[in-house]
């Protein structure tokens, strides 16, 4: 935040904590929970705060308006102590971190600049790992968010939800929770018993399974028969072998013969693959399945396109927060500094037509006039403005703010 | 139902524990002639640990076999070395896996139940070739699972469905025989145990054992004492052949390369040797990392090598080979093979 800060963003923030209800602070068991943040225009955080309950807490936010507020995934006995291991750890929330930026987006190019630190070096789009001039790996990002990027952020969210945390896990709508992170993502919380004792090594292990890390299709039904004939698992297995199955289908259905050659690495494979897919088809869909049709298709193969199947499925998460058992979260419906926007609570009927660009905003009335640096296209709300460089413009407060915290833009009289 | 028998042959379930509670008990009664029995059984029970041979399965006297294996823990933790700990932990789960694996279905299920809490239900789901015979929550799964290192037993390669992992006998037995030894190994932090001293009267009867642990651990120490070139894992042979070529290391891999050398007794000259070839090799900052890493500069802590997860999201695992697949660290792997290396040559050595 740093210089970003100046009068109009701690009004703002100021009067966004004065009118905020109580109700919208709740959280489960907040009182063992370890609060943190980060004063507006400071850089240290404050640590191991607790609080009884969020009367008290939102007092103390009116009087320590926060950039950045946090609260622990994690259940301790005594979340006031300052030496984690006297913090008396009782189990943490199931976190899943879905970010915009780690997942590559064609859309990144428009947005999205870095630059070496080393050699100066500069691009557009998503950050290599090493500079390609000098190959060093101090690179500076400056990365934005578009709808693009929301929409696919969401797609994981929905991807997660849908298709591993109910079916596979068990999970029901009510113990998870959806929060938009104030930025460029959204944070899922399951908070049941079940998964609140699960050490590190087991949450890695519910991070692999949604992010198909070792997935091996030997172990999901795909097998050689003593013949030599190729099987495979059923669309109604559930879990991972239908799943198999589910995709094997619609990605022979929909794939190219090009696409399908560079898989197999064979014109041969990929020309008997193509001529028999109506047959192959029908025997995945049979029931008990089929998998005849990919006779003298060895293993390997068969496995290579299972795996090309199944790549959209994988959830795209970063698993260092899903693993980490001790973890600072975003606080529901706190502020995000670096954007200004909501970090707000999503019940999953309203996700679909949820808006993080709108209904996050929460800086509606009147405008303010600010100096814009650099900035890509920018939506908030219904007000468009950019691409523009080193320009003053009166825009709507939500705009305003939003590229105030994003360091875009300054305020000039 | 659990009979008295299946106690015995399960004595760390909580039924046994209040089976052996209902006697009353003092270490008093157990130094007395009249219980020499029990203590005779659970000193042999910790000999057969240490040899790293299982109690027998055959259960004589289940009244005895159970009063004896409380004790045979008390003399566990009672004799201070975390390597005793470890053979015993070892010999019990191997033995726990034997009887569960040829267990009725119904007496596995009440084993996961009562000893660890685990919600175990009988099944007979037939999915696209594979037959499963029971089905797990995840988290009570995951308890164990984890620490086992092969593929096949890692999340993502499971039948899950409704938060339940679908499993046959034989890995059921698996997983309880580990969380027994998971159970045994982790009680060593508990603050009791930590206090607890084996009683005078006791003491002289564990002499036998003390002395056969002494000669069983210096055979194991000996071992290691000396440098096994061949039982480097392949992730670090890898690693030094590209430090030989010249190539540019990352950090991480660096790290892994410093600590296992370190760790398998390296000096802190012999690690920088290795390198030398490196294309922006600076010796002066090259020793100041090794010296820390090695605990000898900063703030004296001394690194372990990564373990196999760790490395291969890194992408510095290389592939496995056979020792690969029974460890999960890297520095397990040497001490594994360096152990089966010399055993041959000792074995050599004498005929």
């Amino acid at each position: 935040m740093g210089e970003g800060v100046n009068k109009e963003v701690v009004k703002a923030f100021k009067e966004y904590y004065q009118t905020l209800d109580v109700n919208e602070l709740v959280v489960k068991d907040l009182q063992e929970r370890e609060i943190a943040l980060i004063p507006l225009g400071q850089e240290t955080m404050i640590r191991h705060m607790t609080f009884p309950d969020t009367v008290a807490l939102k007092e103390y936010l009116e009087n320590h308006i926060p950039a950045h507020l946090y609260y622990s995934s994690a259940y301790y006995r005594e979340p006031q102590a300052s030496d984690m291991n006297k913090k008396g750890w009782k189990g943490a929330d199931l976190i899943f971190d879905v970010d915009a930026d780690h997942i590559p987006t064609p859309c990144k190019a428009d947005h999205d600049t870095w630059t070496c630190l080393e050699c100066m070096m500069k691009g557009t789009g998503f950050p290599p790992e090493s500079c390609p001039k000098c190959g060093m790996k101090r690179i500076e990002t400056t990365t934005w968010v578009c709808d693009r990027c929301l929409e696919v952020a969401k797609e994981e969210v929905f991807k997660l939800i849908d298709e591993y945390l109910i079916p596979d896990f068990g999970v029901s709508l009510k113990e998870v929770e959806v929060c938009f992170s104030g930025h460029r993502g959204y944070h899922l919380h399951v908070q049941t018993d079940d998964v609140k004792r699960l050490t590190s090594d087991g949450r890695r292990e519910i991070a692999d399974y949604v992010r198909g890390v070792g997935l091996d299709p030997k172990h999901q039904g795909f097998r050689m028969m003593k013949d030599g004939s190729i099987t495979g698992p059923d669309l109604r297995d559930g879990g991972w072998r239908g799943r198999f199955a589910k995709s094997v289908y619609a990605y022979l259905s929909r794939c190219t013969m090009e696409e399908l050659r560079s898989v197999v690495g064979s014109d041969e494979v990929a020309n008997i693959i193509m001529r028999n897919k109506d047959r192959l088809l029908r025997g995945i869909m049979a029931n008990p399945p089929s998998w005849m049709g990919l006779r003298g298709v060895e293993l390997g193969r068969t496995i290579r396109i299972a795996k090309a199947a199944v790549k959209d499925l994988l959830c795209n998460i970063d698993e260092r927060v899903t693993i980490d058992v001790k973890r600072l979260i975003r606080y529901p419906n706190s502020l995000h500094g670096k954007s200004g926007l909501k970090a707000a609570r999503i019940s999953y009927s309203d996700l679909e037509t949820f808006d993080p660009l709108k209904d996050a905003v929460v800086f509606k009335s009147g405008s303010i006039k600010v100096y814009v640096k650099e900035a890509p296209r920018v939506r908030i709300g219904d007000y468009e403005v950019g691409p523009v460089k080193n320009v003053q413009l009166e825009v709507p407060g939500g705009l305003g703010i939003y590229l105030l915290c994003k360091g875009a833009a300054e305020l000039r009289e | 139902m659990l009979t008295i028998e299946d106690l015995a042959k399960y004595p760390f379930l909580r039924k046994a524990s209040s089976f052996v509670e209902s006697y009353g008990l003092t270490f008093q009664d157990l130094a007395s002639d009249e219980y020499d029995y029990v203590v005779q059984r659970a000193v042999e029970r910790v000999r057969r640990g240490i040899e790293g041979r299982w109690a027998e399965l055959n259960v004589v006297d289940p009244e005895t076999e159970i009063l004896a294996y409380p004790l045979a823990l008390a003399f566990v933790y009672g004799l201070r070395s975390g390597w005793v700990v470890r053979r015993f932990a070892n010999s019990e789960q191997k033995r726990c896996f034997e009887l569960l694996k040829s267990e009725e279905k119904e007496k596995i299920a009440e084993v996961g139940k009562d000893g660890f809490d685990w919600d175990l239900e009988g099944t007979e789901l037939m999915v696209s070739g594979a037959l499963f015979d029971f089905s797990l929550p995840v988290e009570n799964y995951l308890e164990v699972a984890p620490s086992f290192h092969s593929p096949d037993w890692k999340l993502v390669n499971r039948h899950v469905i409704g938060g339940r992992v679908y499993l046959k006998q034989v890995e059921v037995a698996r997983l309880l025989s580990e969380a027994l030894k998971l159970k045994i190994l982790r009680k060593v932090e508990e603050e009791d145990i930590k206090k607890f001293q084996i009683p005078e009267k006791l003491l002289s009867k564990l002499e036998g054992l003390e002395k056969l642990m002494k000669e069983t651990k210096k055979y194991d120490e000996d071992v290691m004492a000396e440098f096994v070139e061949e039982a480097k894992p392949p992730c670090i042979v890898a690693l030094l052949k590209d430090l030989a070529a010249g190539k540019s290391l990352s950090h991480m891999a660096r790290f892994a390369v410093t600590t296992f050398l370190i760790n398998i007794g390296e000096s802190v000259e012999n690690v920088l040797k290795y390198f030398t070839s490196v294309a922006d090799f600076d010796e002066g900052k090259a020793r100041y990392q090794v010296e820390h890493i090695a605990g000898l500069i900063g703030s004296k802590t001394k690194y372990l090598p990564p373990k196999c997860d760790v490395l291969r999201s890194f992408g510095l695992c290389v592939g496995e080979d056979a020792y690969c697949k029974r460890v999960r660290h890297p520095l397990q792997y040497y001490k594994m093979k360096a152990r089966e290396i010399k055993r041959k040559r000792d074995g050599r050595r004498s005929e």
